[in-house]
């Protein structure tokens, strides 16, 4: 699963607060406002700094004017009430939600919601391209600015957005006023940070090179886990990535971040008997499963995508090109 | 609590009360207020509105009286104070009938009579009292004295003149604000014991019009509340239209004759002056109606005749609140109203925080008029910020100076380090209504930057507000480098 967290999703604050914040060192997307309709002032500020950056969330609150213009709670199954009453008191520890937690649950909320989700999975053989990284992380200068080391991601980072240059029909976003046809490949990676997650963007992916990706996505990532990303650098983005092949997951399907169209869900490489002709081979495989908005991608056009990108993760040196 | 008469009883319709009935009504309460003589209160009645109807009148005999100046012979304006005095009572009485027709058409209960709490939830209303002022009939559908529950009772009752020992109203020679509003005829000389807003507005007003006035205060400064470089220049300004002012001295002792007082006036360095005078008025402050209401067999904590309250109105029995003047300073309108709205909304469990005081602008409607809010510099320092003061004169403003008015000063005290907006002090025409702009700058949490941004349109007065700003980092446009306004 993955959040495309916090984009389009301005932070509401005062000009003090953020002055003020920015001051004592405090991550924007951490507090949570009590100003109206959310907003974070100066007493928020004060109350993170009081408690020594804990960034502890206020209780869920009504609108200030009237409750009757609160947004309706995201379908909730159970009322808090109902639920607490299923536990002993003193049994569990009532943790606040911060704003981040928030938004990963309205947004997500909204997508199941909203996108008419479907899956498509693919297995792809990673020999050639685990070949290829050997030798092109071989080559890398030992240090100074020009050195990388590529990972397997940023090859699935380059494939994707070569793919949907490929299946452009793909590379859009559903509005109500129509399709949104993107001309470039703005890929978002989902990177996990303490209680919660962002999605940097790589912009333009499909004109850069694998270094230049490495290199963006390990700065990225870095940022992202210190809550330093400035919100151009996670908002917007025409898919995305989530990898939880580390975790050892095998394959799942990832929830859409809107507004994109699709995200691609990486599992684990791992050896695996493969049929090569009438022959049983070992082969490095990866399952990925395509999440798509059925709105803007048919079944048709994401078979399309996913082929095309396994077309360039199975033969790697026609990234190059 | 389903079977009560009310969810809500509000005591007392001034501005906090009504203000909270209507609330309340928005909000689904079933709703009455209680009031003994007049919708709208002091405020509307005996207050704010009326003398500001006064002063417009002052301000049109000085205009007038100007005229040459501007090109226009109208000869010497001669003076009615009778139909002064009727025009600011006309327009007391419309809107006294505006709150009138706001709360029926809100749905809200009106219960004419003395309120005084039975118990929790629950209140007996006595037939009003006569206060022996001309006070507008009750609304025709009030209901009348008896006893009525409610889960919430809000205590709204204001506050009246304070009377020291010795200086006791009189309602002849010594008046309150009550008797300074309806002058059966201009006296020929005044004394006015206080220099809050009230002492200051009809010191300006009668000067206006003709009168002797002196005005003592037992402080050092006149308005004391003020920033003291601002109050200084509303010294030199009342000086110069010869209201004679004595401050760090107290009325001791006054001595009524037939149709005058001689007041014995003793300073703080013990010198004493007899300074005679067709009337007094005092203007020594006001007390908190709490009396009669029974809070003390309820346990309602008071502290110096005011009830203590959380900020959200709540006091220390549970169902029973307070908002405006008798729940403490301080006692202005706004800050009733706004009381009494987050006070309802507290109840109705909206989220909801008690009002920021320093957020709370503070007007004198007097001739220069002088409005504030936050801080003031002293106030500041002794707080111990670090601060960036900025000062833009009217005499720069090119639309000051097209009005004919060239005396005035738009302070402005900003946090050094975060660029917060701590304080505003000004001086000069119309500040009154210029003040909210620094008001909504500080609600909004601007900083220097936001104000330096923001485009006032020219020509105004209003441009000085930015000019003050941006002359607190030494940026001003339209004054020298390290100039020094002097007002």
């Amino acid at each position: 699963m993955s959040a495309n967290v916090a984009a389009a999703e301005r932070i509401r604050i005062s000009p003090l607060a953020r002055r003020l914040a920015h001051e004592a060192g405090l991550a924007l997307e951490a507090l949570s406002g009590t100003g109206p309709h959310g907003r974070i002032i100066k007493r928020d500020i004060e109350a993170a700094i009081a408690n020594g950056g804990a960034n502890r969330a206020a209780a869920p609150q009504a609108s200030h004017r009237e409750v009757a213009t609160a947004p309706p709670p995201p379908a909730a199954a159970l009322s808090d009430d109902k639920i607490l009453a299923l536990y002993d008191k003193g049994s569990y520890e009532l943790v606040p939600h911060d704003k981040m937690r928030r938004i990963i649950a309205e947004r997500l909320t909204v997508a199941k919601q909203t996108i008419p989700h479907y899956y498509l999975s693919m297995d792809c053989r990673i020999d050639e391209l685990l070949r290829a990284r050997g030798r092109m992380n071989a080559a890398s200068p030992a240090e100074g600015p020009r050195a990388y080391k590529l990972s397997v991601n940023d090859f699935i980072i380059k494939a994707m957005a070569l793919a949907l240059q490929e299946v452009p029909a793909a590379n859009a976003t559903w509005t109500e006023a129509g399709m949104l046809q993107h001309k470039y490949s703005d890929v978002g990676v989902a990177v996990a940070i303490d209680g919660g997650l962002f999605t940097p963007v790589i912009h333009h992916a499909e004109m850069k090179s694998l270094s230049e990706i490495s290199n963006e996505m390990r700065d990225l990532a870095d940022r992202a886990r210190k809550r330093r990303l400035a919100p151009h650098e996670y908002q917007g983005g025409t898919t995305s990535i989530s990898n939880l092949g580390m975790y050892g997951i095998k394959s799942f399907d990832a929830v859409i971040n809107p507004p994109h169209a699709t995200i691609l869900a990486v599992g684990a490489a791992e050896k695996r008997p493969v049929v090569v002709g009438e022959t049983l081979e070992a082969a490095t495989v990866m399952s990925v499963t395509l999440s798509c908005d059925h709105r803007v991608v048919d079944g048709a056009t994401g078979a399309a995508l996913l082929g095309a990108f396994r077309a360039f993760i199975e033969d790697p040196v026609r990234m190059l090109v | 609590m389903g079977a009560s008469d009310y969810d809500v009883i509000v005591i007392g319709a001034g501005p906090g009360g009504y203000v909270a009935a209507i609330r309340a009504a928005q909000l689904g309460f079933r709703t009455a207020v209680v009031e003994r003589a007049h919708l709208g209160g002091i405020c509307l009645n005996w207050g704010c509105i009326p003398t500001k109807a006064l002063l417009r009148s002052a301000e049109i005999v000085h205009l007038v009286g100007e005229g040459e100046s501007f090109g226009v012979r109208a000869g010497k304006p001669e003076i009615d104070v009778a139909a002064m005095v009727a025009r600011s009572r006309a327009v007391s009485r419309e809107l006294n009938a505006g709150v009138g027709f706001l709360l029926k058409k809100n749905g809200v209960d009106v219960i004419w009579g003395e309120a005084k709490l039975r118990g929790r939830g629950e209140i007996d209303v006595a037939a009003p009292r006569d206060t022996g002022r001309p006070n507008p009939e009750p609304p025709k559908d009030a209901r009348g004295p008896g006893r009525y529950t409610a889960s919430h009772i809000i205590i709204a009752t204001g506050a009246r003149p304070r009377a020291l020992p010795g200086l006791e109203p009189d309602g002849e020679r010594i008046w309150t604000y009550f008797e300074a509003m309806l002058p059966p005829s201009l006296p020929r000389s005044l004394l006015i014991a206080g220099s809050g807003a009230i002492g200051i507005e009809f010191a300006s007003f009668y000067r206006a019009l003709g009168c002797e006035v002196t005005v003592v205060e037992l402080l050092e400064q006149i308005l004391p509340v003020e920033d003291a470089e601002i109050a200084a220049l509303a010294r030199k300004a009342f000086e110069k239209e010869d209201i004679r002012i004595i401050t760090g001295a107290k009325v001791a002792s006054v001595e009524r004759g037939k149709d005058s007082i001689t007041a014995d006036v003793v300073t703080s360095d013990g010198k004493s002056e007899k300074i005679a005078a067709e009337r007094m008025i005092s203007a020594v402050g006001v007390v908190g109606n709490t009396d009669g209401l029974g809070l003390d067999a309820l346990g309602v904590k008071l502290d110096r005749g005011l009830i203590v309250t959380d900020g959200l109105g709540r006091t220390s029995v549970a169902g029973i609140y307070a908002i405006g003047d008798v729940a403490g300073a301080p006692m202005l309108a706004h800050k009733a109203e706004h009381e009494g709205v987050a006070c309802v909304e507290a109840i109705k469990g909206l989220d909801v925080h008690a009002l920021d005081k320093l957020r709370i602008p503070g007007c004198t409607y007097s001739r220069p008029q002088i409005a504030s809010v936050g801080l003031t510099e002293q106030r500041a320092k002794e707080a111990g910020r670090e601060i960036r003061v900025g000062r833009f004169p009217f005499r720069a403003n090119g639309k000051a100076l097209a009005l004919g008015e060239r005396d005035g000063l738009v302070k402005t005290i900003f946090d050094a380090k975060t660029g917060e907006l701590i304080g505003a002090h000004m001086i000069g025409a119309e500040v009154t209504e210029l003040i909210q702009g620094f008001v909504i700058a500080m609600q909004l949490e601007a900083t220097e930057e936001d104000l330096m941004r923001t485009v006032f349109p020219h020509p105004t007065l209003s441009e000085m507000m930015g000019e003050s700003a941006l002359s607190a980092w030494g940026l001003a446009i339209h004054i020298p480098p390290a100039g020094k306004a002097s007002g």
